[in-house]
């Protein structure tokens, strides 16, 4: 009547015992964890962060507040290294050189400070991408990055023809679009092109707006004030994002219905919002962390898409504008409302 | 007590030549081995049957878990997708009329605000028409479309209401489906909505059991749908492989649960159930390290039963057999010292057992012999002067019989005659014989008689009669005695002569009061009489012809109504002041003894010249 798995499971319990039991019994088991442990003390690891943004920066605080719950304590068993070149990738180059020579564990990277990052092939790095990771080159595929990046992609490009069409949606009136749109930006070719496409298709007239970082931001909204526009469309993006509540104001100033890709922008004034939450997703991002630095490859860690987009809709700004009642109609949807 | 005993090797020198061979089994091994046995055996059957009995229900118990796990995760999954199948229901309750699109476009709208795992929807009205295609990501179409009537999900939603699709991954990483939901009515059309099938994670991460098992799901091909690590999900279907043998290795178990290796590579115990209404399988697994911990803590609990017991038998065995052993090698030592002689010996046990009252037997025992020795060496001594039955009363009566002290004696003593003259000519071979002969007759004669023989004196022997031993009638007894001694050595006398040896025989006899006891010193104790009547005795003795038993007044009294006595006179014995009326046994008591005399032409009786012959040679 001895079955398979008796046999099976008789041999593995015998294994085990012998395998551990015997050292308990020996009385080695009582004393080897403890030297092991003294021999090792609790490990600091070593987070490079680099951005394109500004302090403060809520995408980090959201990477902080996932290795928190992680266990990790700041200055205990983690150390950041913050680098920031706001809005500019090409001032992070001699933080990559440092990054290479420094002995980090893991390298943070947000935005456009990722294409800086492609240099690095020794450092495990975490991205967190708008644009498509297996089209910049830094990943082989999503399923299966295969080399030292891995991270998180928002699917900007699918969300920006989504993002013409909830204006149009809500005014259908709508037709002139400016595009404000920053070049130095990966895939923002791809994001133009969708959006103009989706603009046509829906019988608008996108105007753009290119502008080539936060040097030309200022020449960017003069641009865009002059094209007579009825709404204005901005691709989300590292200097746009710093130059948010410019963007947000002069909107307002215009009396123009803004379009943006993260909730940030709605806090800062911009009236609506549509694409996945960043600081959810550098929440998530520290999980990640959280393996790579227990020893797990980034190569078997597939690139994360978010499931979960959120539309933001301010309505103050709805009332400055006057468009309250435009916007009522898609209040059902929305997923954060900033009254 | 200084005794021959006392060396083994001149008693028994066998003992040396053959020594009794140890036993090749020790008493003490046996018993050790039964006892222990005994102990551990039941101990250890025992422990072996609680420990299968015990591992026998927990696997059971956890075959239950796992079963129950992987029912609960698959119960799960079914509600998660009957819960959208139903949210999709919504949108197919109104019928379709011409060109009334947007309320059917705003209801996909809020189903997609209720239900996060739909990325997009598609409405198809009674035609098979697309209507409608609302999407979180691309762009919406409203408005008459393709027609769809030809389509999988069109088709198979209108075959059975609920229709679901395969799973498909997008770009090759997450897990997509199709389900397609008809309207109550045909009007109604149909709904097909695309889920991402990565929100079941929610679903399946708080599935736990114990610390560290967990469950997942896999489709027909193997292929992962849902896992508590999300990425291996999305990893594509690198895996598929090791799910596949997973499943199919579950599936051989025929519902049970199995040990098998696990995706990770480390031995779990898994068991499977099938989704039904998506056709999934769902797979509980607990690493074997934590599902038979417990059964593993039961089997070295038995062990540790198994050993102290073991222990504590051996123990108990070591002492019970020693106790029961350490007795008999005491006795069987004593056996042997005894055997060897040493009788002062003793076994002390105190067992409080059969075995101490062997060991107290042992020592009677062996106080016993050694009294029995004692007397046996002192019969021994007693039987150089006493007749041996004679030996044997005085042992069996009181030793102090011995003791010296005065009494009534009756004293003979005999003495060859012509024995100097005789010793004078012969060779020494034949006075040996003649001695020898003379000794063994007179010893046969007084040992018959029961008399004391204190000692041969050369040619000359001295009998006592009621010492130590009183006897009644000690006169007649000592006459009777005498007359018997003389016929006998008067039959030797005959063929001395025969020999041309001239050899007489002479023998006198008194009574009366004497000093008797034993004298000596070490091993040469005799026993004697003093006094008078020895004297006596041996005077008349001297002067008594060959042939002749001369008899002192007191005795010649004592016995003269039993035998007859010819008065001899008054006569002047050597150390007596006045003559003693001495008597001879008459001739005719002594015929039968002198008959063969005769016939050999030899004096008879003692004729007078013949007497104050032989009485020079005193």
């Amino acid at each position: 009547m001895i079955s398979p798995f008796l046999r099976a499971s008789l041999a593995l319990v015998w294994v085990q015992m012998r395998r551990r039991d015997f050292i308990a019994l020996a009385g080695g088991a009582m004393t080897w964890p403890r030297v092991a442990r003294a021999q090792q003390p609790t490990k600091v690891y070593r987070i490079f962060w680099v951005s394109t943004e500004f302090q403060p920066d809520p995408f980090l605080d959201g990477f902080r507040e996932g290795l928190r719950e992680r266990g990790y304590v700041e200055g205990k068993n983690v150390v950041f290294e913050l680098h920031y070149a706001a809005g500019d990738p090409n001032a992070l180059r001699q933080v990559i050189s440092d990054l290479k020579g420094g002995n980090i564990d893991l390298a943070v990277s947000s935005g456009p400070a990722t294409r800086a990052m492609m240099a690095v092939t020794d450092v495990p790095v975490l991205f967190a991408l708008s644009g498509d990771p297996v089209e910049l080159g830094i990943v082989k595929s999503i399923g299966q990055p295969g080399g030292n990046f891995t991270g998180s992609s928002f699917l900007s490009l699918e969300l920006a023809g989504k993002r013409v069409e909830l204006l149009k949606d809500i005014f259908p009136k709508l037709r002139t679009l400016a595009v404000i749109s920053n070049t130095n930006h990966p895939g923002e070719q791809s994001e133009w092109r969708t959006t103009r496409q989706a603009a046509q298709a829906l019988g608008m007239d996108p105007v753009y707006v290119p502008f080539f970082g936060a040097r030309e931001i200022d020449k960017a909204v003069e641009v865009a004030g002059n094209a007579h526009a009825d709404a204005m469309l901005v691709f989300p993006d590292a200097v746009t994002m710093v130059h948010r509540t410019k963007l947000a104001e002069f909107a307002i100033a215009q009396r123009l219905p803004s379009m943006f890709g993260w909730s940030e922008y709605c806090d800062a004034g911009g009236l609506l919002s549509y694409g996945a939450n960043q600081r959810a997703t550098y929440f998530w991002l520290a999980t990640y962390a959280d393996r790579i630095l227990h020893g797990e490859k980034p190569a078997n860690l597939p690139v994360e898409r978010p499931t979960k987009f959120e539309l933001a809709v301010n309505l103050k700004t709805a009332r400055a504008l006057g468009v309250e009642r435009a916007i009522s109609s898609i209040l059902f949807r929305a997923n954060k409302v900033i009254e | 007590m200084r005794s021959p005993f006392l060396e083994p090797n001149v008693r028994y020198p066998d003992r040396i030549a053959f020594p009794v061979a140890r036993p090749r089994r020790s008493l003490f091994l046996k018993y050790f081995f039964t006892l222990f046995v005994a102990v551990v055996v039941p101990l250890f059957l025992g422990a072996i049957s609680d420990a299968w009995f015990v591992y026998r229900d927990q696997r059971l118990q956890l075959n239950a878990l796992l079963q129950a796990e992987a029912w609960s995760a698959a119960d799960r999954i079914q509600t998660f997708i009957d819960g959208i199948s139903d949210q999709i229901g919504w949108v197919v309750q109104f019928p379709w009329t011409e060109d009334e699109d947007d309320p059917h476009k705003i209801d996909a709208e809020r189903l997609l605000q209720q239900v996060p795992a739909i990325v997009s929807i598609t409405l198809v009205d009674q035609t098979g028409t697309e209507r409608a295609f609302v999407s979180r990501l691309g762009l919406n179409r409203i408005g008459r479309g393709v027609n769809m009537a030809a389509d999988r999900a069109v088709l198979g939603a209108r075959a059975s209401q609920v229709w679901y699709g395969p799973v498909l991954y997008r770009r090759d990483s997450e897990p997509y489906m199709v389900i397609a939901v008809a309207g109550n009515r045909a009007a109604d059309g149909i709904a097909i909505a695309d889920i991402n099938l990565k929100l079941i994670w929610d679903v399946i991460a708080t599935i736990k059991i114990g610390n560290t098992g967990r469950a997942f799901v896999i489709d027909d091909s193997g292929r992962l749908i849902a896992h508590p690590d999300i990425s291996l999900v999305l990893r594509g279907d690198s895996g598929s492989t090791v799910f596949n043998r997973l499943k199919s290795t579950i599936a051989a178990a025929n519902g049970s649960a199995v040990v098998t290796t696990s995706d990770a590579g480390n031995a779990v115990v898994a068991a499977s159930v099938r989704a039904a209404n998506v056709g999934w399988t769902v797979i509980a697994q607990q690493p074997v390290s934590e599902a038979l911990a417990s059964i593993r803590a039961t089997l070295w609990r038995a062990l540790a039963l198994v050993l102290v017991g073991a222990l504590l038998a051996a123990a108990l065995a070591y002492w019970l057999a020693h106790r029961m052993s350490e007795p008999i090698r005491q006795l069987e030592d004593g056996v042997q010292r005894i055997g060897a002689g040493q009788f002062d010996h003793r076994v002390t046990i105190s067992s409080g057992d059969e075995l101490e009252q062997l060991a107290n037997r042992f020592n009677e025992m062996a106080e016993e012999l050694t009294v029995s020795k004692e007397k046996s060496e002192r019969i021994n001594r007693l039987k150089r002067f006493l007749a041996p039955q004679v030996a044997e009363l005085v042992e069996q009566s009181d030793e102090r019989m011995l003791e010296g002290q005065r009494r009534e004696i009756v004293a003979i003593f005999g003495d060859l005659r012509n024995f100097t003259a005789f010793s004078a000519r012969a060779a020494p071979d034949v006075i040996m014989a003649v001695l020898s002969e003379y000794y063994e007759t007179v010893g046969a004669v007084v040992t018959r008689h029961e008399a004391t023989l204190t000692g041969f004196g050369g040619d000359g022997v001295m009998v006592l009669v009621n010492a130590p031993v009183a006897r009644a009638n000690p006169a007649l007894r000592g006459v009777r005695l005498a007359i018997d001694m003389q016929a006998a050595v008067q039959s030797l006398v005959v063929s001395w002569s025969s020999k041309g040896h001239a050899i007489g025989f002479g023998v006198g006899i008194a009574k009366g009061p004497a000093i008797v006891g034993t004298v000596g010193y070490e091993g040469r104790i005799d026993y004697t009489a003093v006094g008078s009547v020895v004297n006596l005795a041996s005077r008349l003795c001297g002067t008594a012809n060959d042939g002749q038993i001369l008899l002192d007044p007191v005795v010649a009294e004592g016995v003269k109504d039993s035998i007859a006595i010819e008065p001899l006179g008054m006569r002047l014995i050597k150390g007596y002041d006045h003559p003693l009326q001495v008597s001879a046994v008459a001739c005719s008591d002594l015929r039968q003894s002198h008959s063969q005399k005769r016939k050999a032409g030899l004096p008879v009786c003692g004729a007078a010249d013949e007497v104050r012959r032989i009485d020079g040679h005193d």
